[in-house]
């Protein structure tokens, strides 16, 4: 298969016409690869026959996380809709390694806007080249999209912070060696680069999940945890805003990540309905199988303009929270829908071939994390109000 | 070491849709570089590792093949050659000939590189034609190239055999898909090839095509595949002690 079509060409050369080819020369050698190198890997990453760390690491040596950031730090300098597609294209080939590598490239992101310049020297660079992974520690085991509420401190002691709590579903633990923390300082929540080893640092047992096998999930304790005053990201008192704002931007990768696992779904039932015959015919001649054709491509290309819509947002400076929230909410939830459907044009075999179900297993984790539909419909009404005010 | 190496613009066979009546529908077909014309660069960069010296690589084609030369110059060839040409309307005899005369311009090479056959219309034609028009030997279908001074010993993959021969410095040679696993470029590389020289040279200006008439394709269709079918009936036992003896006469099982 083709992971990079005609239609996302298309779509490139209607969002950037002076130099689409170019975006879509990156994109064609990235979705080559890909198809090559990690889409048949992608079954065994999630029965656990493979592990993640090599088709990563050659995803970061083909420069997969170099796309979005400033070539100052070694990045090229694409526009953030060229990544966004980048990761729709890893979505499909295995959604695992995209829910690694997004979260790895928003923690960078936070370094590039909220880190100091010696931050940035120290990290960005070996994270964007893959030489460091990055994880991202925000969710608690008693709050998830309530930051505010975070129950983990960090007490400034003597040029340092000693952190205490812990940090629940974080993907890419034990085998990052750079993490985003967020703790409660005396000013409120805050924003904290932390090296392993350190002492104090801790893992709990790997989290067994219903999708997203391929990808590490660990819970992160910390035990008077002790991080150096530098490595404070930005000030004291504003890591909510931080990690709000690190999200919106996942949220649209989160999206295009969904458009990804829907497509090759899609591709998946599309075939199979082309070929399995019923009552002397192909079932794609009946109607209701049909209808799930239509509805799963209608939502799949509605789901890509979403997300790259949001993406332009941001590329050109503009407040592009809702576009993003609106993005996530949608592809994910048509994502399922999808899935589903896929299942369901595979009849038996669906429920019992890993290969088909893994996509819904794979595609379920994200109504939930990195914001739930539900505080994403509260967020998109809220701003949305206040937009009309 | 000098080392030229053709690449192909063929039609994406991925994307080729075929047609109400068959035939290929070619007009507007997504194009890119030759399956294992991937390949014969590969090899190039694997000599010019092992010997120094330079990687040309010659395409003839129209603009909107440039992207394949880029491809080619992203894996880390040094410079292109386009010969710009309506590759419709030509056949692979005319095909070598700008091939050869662009060579000859920028030559003369150790080593000219050409995979066993383009992934689209897989004619082989091309590489023995460019060794015959440079005057220099021509060992087709290589598995392995090794290059000692001024002599190379290859191994060329046959149907049912491997053939071992010496060839002299300069040749031409065209690659199978066994001889190496070639490398993806990375995306740094390849927003540095367009930074990389081209020259574009008109290929009835090297080499005119006189009044030489060449092959014309009258028409192009898809081979239709029938699958057998055999129905076996009778009773368990019976039914598989038949498909045992069909299998076997199959040669499925042996």
């Amino acid at each position: 298969m083709t992971i990079f079509t005609a239609e996302h060409r298309q779509l490139m050369q209607m969002l950037h016409p002076g130099r689409h080819q170019e975006y879509s020369d990156v994109l064609t050698s990235l979705g080559s690869f890909m198809e090559k190198e990690l889409l048949p890997l992608s079954p065994k990453l999630d029965s656990g026959d493979e592990p993640i760390d090599r088709p990563r690491s050659a995803l970061f040596a083909q420069g997969m996380s170099l796309i979005p950031f400033p070539a100052q730090y070694g990045g090229l300098g694409l526009p953030f809709s060229v990544y966004a597609m980048a990761v729709e294209l890893l979505g499909t080939a295995d959604a695992s390694v995209a829910l690694s590598v997004e979260i790895h490239n928003a923690v960078a992101e936070g370094v590039l806007r909220f880190g100091s310049e010696p931050q940035r020297e120290r990290y960005l660079g070996p994270m964007i080249t893959g030489r460091r992974l990055a994880s991202f520690a925000l969710t608690e085991p008693a709050s998830g999209s309530d930051a505010g509420n975070m129950a983990t401190t960090a007490e400034k002691r003597a040029g340092e912070y000693v952190v205490n709590g812990s940090k629940m579903f974080i993907t890419n633990a034990g085998e990052a060696n750079v993490y985003l923390v967020f703790a409660k300082t005396s000013k409120g929540p805050s924003c904290f680069l932390l090296e392993p080893p350190s002492a104090g640092l801790k893992f709990g047992a790997e989290l067994k999940k219903l999708g997203m096998r391929g990808s590490k999930t660990r819970e992160v304790i910390f035990s008077d945890c002790r991080i150096p005053e530098e490595n404070l990201v930005g000030e004291e008192g504003k890591g909510a805003d931080y990690a709000k704002a690190i999200l919106h931007g996942a949220r649209i990768v989160v999206a295009a990540l969904n458009v990804g696992i829907s497509q090759l779904a899609y591709d998946k039932a599309l075939a199979y309905a082309r070929q399995r015959h019923a009552f002397g015919r192909t079932i794609s001649d009946f109607q209701l199988v049909r209808e799930k054709i239509a509805d799963t491509k209608t939502g799949i290309n509605a789901g890509r303009l979403l997300y790259l819509y949001a993406s332009r947002i941001k590329e050109l400076g503009g407040d592009y929270s809702s576009e993003a929230s609106q993005a996530k909410v949608f592809a994910t939830e048509m994502s399922l829908k999808a899935c589903d459907d896929a299942i369901q044009i595979h009849g038996g075999y669906g429920y019992t071939t890993e290969d088909i179900h893994r996509h819904w297993r794979d595609a379920r984790l994200l109504t939930i994390g990195e914001g739930t539909s539900e505080v994403l419909r509260m967020l998109i009404s809220r701003r949305e109000l206040a937009r009309a005010q | 070491m000098k080392i030229a190496v053709c690449v192909k613009h063929a039609v994406d066979e991925a994307e080729l849709k075929i047609g109400p009546g068959g035939s290929p529908l070619l007009a507007g077909a997504a194009g890119k570089m030759s399956t294992f014309d991937k390949n014969a660069v590969e090899e190039g960069l694997r000599l010019k590792a092992a010997h120094q010296g330079e990687v040309v690589v010659f395409m003839v084609g129209g603009t909107e093949s440039k992207k394949t030369l880029k491809e080619a110059l992203a894996m880390g060839a040094d410079r292109g050659v386009l010969v710009t040409a309506d590759t419709v309307a030509i056949d692979a005899l005319r095909t070598a000939t700008m091939l050869a005369a662009a060579m000859k311009r920028s030559g003369p090479f150790d080593v000219v590189i050409c995979s066993e056959g383009a992934s689209d219309t897989y004619t082989g034609q091309v590489p023995p034609m460019v060794g015959e028009l440079l005057g220099i030997p021509y060992v087709g279908y290589a598995r392995k190239i090794e290059i000692d001074g001024k002599a190379a010993k290859i191994e060329r993959s046959l149907e049912d055999s491997v053939e071992s021969v010496e060839a002299a410095v300069p040749f031409a040679t065209s690659v199978v898909s066994e001889i190496n696993d070639p490398r993806y470029p990375t995306l740094i590389q390849i927003m540095q090839a367009s930074k990389k020289p081209v020259e574009e040279l008109n290929g009835e200006e090297i080499a005119p095509a006189g009044s030489r008439r060449g092959v014309e394709v009258l028409s192009m269709s898809s081979q239709p595949t029938a699958r057998k079918h055999v129905m076996i009936d009778g009773s368990p036992d019976e039914a598989a002690a038949k498909l045992l003896d069909a299998l076997s006469k199959e040669g499925v099982l042996k």
